[in-house]
């Protein structure tokens, strides 16, 4: 056919782009001065939280910046996409999973001393990104419909309670959820890990794509419990639904023991790319993230724990060390090992 | 009259028959190779994986549960889709029914509301705290699984068979019903047997379209919970940074759609719709409704009522409980955003529709018919690896168009050709060759011919195709998330960053303003034909 070679031609093009593309070298970080043009973020989470941020950045500095938002996963694959040509300076994620996969894909450059030297408790071993807020996971359950006294001291307990068969909920495949399995991997064993999966798959939990989706439904009586992010139930008891009917909240929010792996502490974080143009702006930006007012708004209007000691917390929060007590230690970079995880989860049938 | 072939002038009957008009080959081998990229590209991502993990990825159970769901999906949204189209389209376009514009407009209507408002107006509705909870003190169940996914998919995309309908209802002509009454035949034989398979082309078109939206479908079943193919290509992107695995699953769907795409050709193969004898034709005797008119309106009624009337509904509650004031100028520019981006995908959409379903329908051969099914793999191709695969390409070949808005525009025309092409092709079927033939033989060259003969019998099918593909792109999310320019803000995009936050009362403006100029546009384009 006469148009063959013009489509061999078309089809070798990504051929060709594709094979080139993978993990660039990294850029020597010499001191050379920003390109021209906007510093460009790319963030994992949403615009409704991150705009009023980036507003005030601008407001504070008077620099221009760009934001691209999407999925954490949308936006990895993007950036290996793109590989050397990308715009983008700043990859700011939902989850420290996707700063790790990111890190093994060579996407991101180490940072400064001085910008990981502040959140020294939860910076990660390989210096590749700065930690901005903290979440815990939690239990939320609803007030109206569950006995307190009857909830379990620890995660592991959960698959024995055959009295929530179909109404407890779980997101599966978001990356928080995973985040926990690879904890409970690590600190029970990949045994124990899988028994607990089977055990709550026998309880036909309610699979959600998730967490918002998945309070919104315990408010409106489709399940009883939930595994979380604590934020999200702050969020709901805050919310701004102004016709509530009076009474106890919708959600609430149960705490295992103390270490327990259901009272993981996991972290948001943002990293430089090794694309960047715009080192400085970046560093500033990441800087600013890291500040008193950043970390003061992170808690009051996102409901997120910060990663900077000494800030002072709303009264609707628990204390900053009785969270971290609570909650189990692990070396935040271990998570990263999420192939193993997602193997487990595929393994079971959950993804 | 005798046959036109031996009038045509020499120099015409000597140019080859195969060998393409540029103004037709061309545009058509832009849109095959503009489809081809992104297969190209999951092919290329398919063969990184290593055969061992491979074999154990794809041949599970699992797989196996996906591809019946999705396929069991289908069927019932198809079924459903035609129990409200086809009854909808025949009171509209073969009865005296008063009112038949506001019908018409009321069965379009859906087209505006993207699916995902469309399932969380469901879900908003029922549950103990919902709309029907708090104003009626009823509890109903949240819909959720397959009877969730079925009702919420159906409500969305039967206006794509409804259309296509109406188009080929209001073409047919009166003839051959009257030579078949003049037989003997009662009326209802008549319908059956004279009327209905001449609407073949029209609902094979139409019901393409909805099987190729549940196919790619993922923002429903997400909020559903029921898995289907494109849930989990989605779900390996999203949730496990898996481009290989992804790519793998894509091909599979794309290889189901293929499959009803042959089965598609395979049905419509060697009919003739258009009218071959003297004289031309007239428009279609409309039947007495009598006392069937208070039914008929009440399922017009009930139908708008749950595909229009619900997510409204659910929309101006949520809009009544927000407590911030709404920030016009964010809207205003969200506005501008998604139009200048929708407006020239869907004239370029339509203007390209032509070549292609020309070629298809007047000189069918196998390159030609290859061309039209590219097309439709382009539609059904799931719009993340779509924008992948431009993302590889634009960085390769033309780097300057990279995150702009050109390279959006060409994505969204080429992602939806699919649905410019239905109504262009019923149209086509039904223009007669023999007038373009006679122009011919008069003397016009062959573009001016079809300008002369047949453009003016397609306008209608152009209107309605321009009208798809706008109202498609306006609410797209997965192209615009990756491909637009930085800083582009479009409706879509506040609607689902804020619902998928539960910040409903601030999706809520976004999310009208994105329904109202839908439905302005469909006014203003049912008006038209």
């Amino acid at each position: 056919m006469r148009f063959l070679p013009l489509f061999a031609l078309f089809l070798t093009l990504p051929l060709l782009a594709a094979c080139a593309d993978d993990a660039g070298e990294p850029a020597p970080d010499a001191e050379v001065a920003d390109a021209e043009g906007p510093l460009v973020i790319y963030s994992g989470r949403r615009d409704v939280l991150v705009g009023p941020l980036v507003d005030r950045f601008r407001q504070a500095t008077g620099l221009d910046v760009e934001v691209r938002y999407g999925t954490d996963a949308e936006l990895i694959a993007a950036l290996q996409e793109e590989g050397q040509a990308s715009p983008a300076d700043i990859l700011w994620t939902n989850t420290a999973g996707a700063l790790g996969a990111a890190g093994n894909a060579g996407l991101l450059a180490p940072l400064p001393d001085s910008l990981l030297g502040r959140p020294a408790a939860f910076a990660p071993s390989s210096g590749r990104w700065v930690p901005v807020t903290t979440r815990f996971r939690v239990l939320a359950y609803s007030p109206q419909r569950v006995d307190t006294t009857a909830l379990p001291a620890s995660v592991m307990d959960l698959p024995q309670r055959t009295d929530l068969r179909g109404r407890i909920g779980w997101t599966p495949t978001y990356s928080s959820f995973q985040d926990f399995v690879t904890a409970l991997r690590l600190v029970h064993g990949e045994e124990a890990a899988a028994r607990w999966i089977e055990g709550m798959k026998a309880l036909a939990p309610k699979a959600y794509e998730s967490n918002t989706p998945m309070l919104e439904a315990m408010a409106a009586g489709e399940i009883d419990v939930a595994l979380t992010n604590h934020y999200y139930v702050l969020r709901m008891q805050a919310g701004q639904d102004t016709t509530a009917a009076a009474g106890p909240p919708p959600v609430a929010m149960h705490h295992f023991a103390e270490g327990d792996a259901g009272n993981l502490a996991l972290v948001t974080g943002a990293g430089l790319l090794n694309t960047a143009t715009h080192r400085d702006a970046a560093r500033r930006f990441l800087a600013f993230l890291l500040s008193p007012e950043a970390q003061a708004f992170a808690a009051e209007e996102v409901n997120e724990y910060p990663v900077v000691p000494g800030a002072a917390l709303p009264e609707r929060f628990l204390p900053f060390d009785r969270a971290v007590a609570l909650s189990p230690s692990i070396d935040f970079e271990r998570l990263g090992d999420l192939e193993a995880t997602l193997q487990l989860l595929r393994k079971q049938g959950l993804l | 009259m005798a046959s036109g072939s031996s009038l045509l002038p020499v120099q015409a009957r000597a140019l080859p028959r195969l060998f393409p008009r540029p103004y037709l080959w061309g545009p058509a081998a832009l849109v095959a190779t503009g489809v081809l990229v992104p297969l190209g590209y999951l092919v290329v991502r398919a063969f990184e994986a290593e055969p061992g993990e491979l074999a154990a990825l794809l041949l599970r159970w699992r797989n196996l549960r996906l591809l019946g769901n999705t396929l069991g999906l289908t069927a019932g949204v198809l079924a459903a889709a035609t129990a409200l189209a086809l009854p909808l389209a025949w009171l509209v376009a073969r009865t005296d029914l008063r009112g038949a514009r506001v019908v018409t407009l009321l069965g379009v209507l859906p087209l505006a509301v993207p699916g995902y408002v469309m399932a969380y107006a469901l879900l908003g509705m029922t549950g103990t705290n919902g709309l029907l909870a708090r104003l009626l003190d009823v509890g109903w169940p949240r819909p959720s699984g397959y009877p969730g996914a079925l009702a919420a998919l159906t409500l969305y995309t039967f206006p794509y068979l409804f259309l296509n309908l109406r188009t080929a209802l209001l073409g047919l002509d009166p003839a051959l019903e009257e030579a078949a009454r003049s037989l003997g035949y009662r009326e209802a034989e008549v319908a059956r047997r004279v009327v209905l398979p001449q609407l073949r082309p029209a609902f094979l078109a139409g019901g393409l379209l909805v099987a190729l939206h549940v196919l790619g479908d993922f923002g429903v079943v997400s909020l559903m919970r029921f898995e289907t193919f494109s849930y989990a290509i989605y779900l390996q992107y999203a949730a496990a940074f898996d481009r290989v695995y992804a790519a793998w699953l894509a091909l599979m769907l794309l290889g189901l759609t293929g499959a009803l795409l042959a089965l598609e050709a395979r049905l419509l193969r060697g009919r003739r719709y258009a009218r071959t004898g003297g004289g031309a034709a007239r428009h279609p005797r409309r039947a007495r409704l009598g006392g069937w008119a208070v039914p008929a309106y009440a399922f017009a009624a009930l139908v708008a009522l749950a595909s229009v009337g619900l997510p409204v509904a659910t929309i101006v509650y949520w809009l009544g409980r927000g407590t911030e004031a709404v920030a016009w100028g964010d809207l205003g520019a969200a506005l501008w955003d998604s139009a200048r981006a929708s407006l020239p995908a869907a004239l370029l959409a339509a203007g390209l529709a032509v070549p292609v379903a020309y070629l298809g329908v007047r000189k069918p051969s196998g390159p030609s018919r290859l061309m039209e099914r590219v097309a439709y793999l382009g539609y059904a191709t799931p719009p993340l690896a779509f924008a992948l695969a431009l993302v590889v390409f634009s960085l390769a070949a033309v780097p300057f168009l990279y995150q702009t808005l050109t390279l959006l525009v060409l994505a969204y025309a080429l992602h939806f050709l699919a649905e410019a092409l239905g109504p262009v092709r019923s149209a086509l079927y039904q223009a007669p060759p023999r007038v373009e033939e006679a122009a011919r033989a008069l003397g016009r060259p062959p573009l001016a011919a079809f300008f002369a003969a047949t453009f003016p019998l397609l306008r209608r099918g152009l209107g309605v195709s321009a009208a798809f593909v706008f109202l498609s792109a306006f609410k797209e999310l997965p192209l615009t998330f990756l491909l637009s320019p930085l800083g582009f803000h479009t409706l879509a995009m506040g609607v689902w960053g804020a619902a998928g936050e539960a910040l409903f009362s601030v999706a809520a403006p976004y999310a009208l303003v994105l329904i109202l100029t839908s439905s302005v546009l469909v006014g203003l384009l049912l008006r038209g034909t």
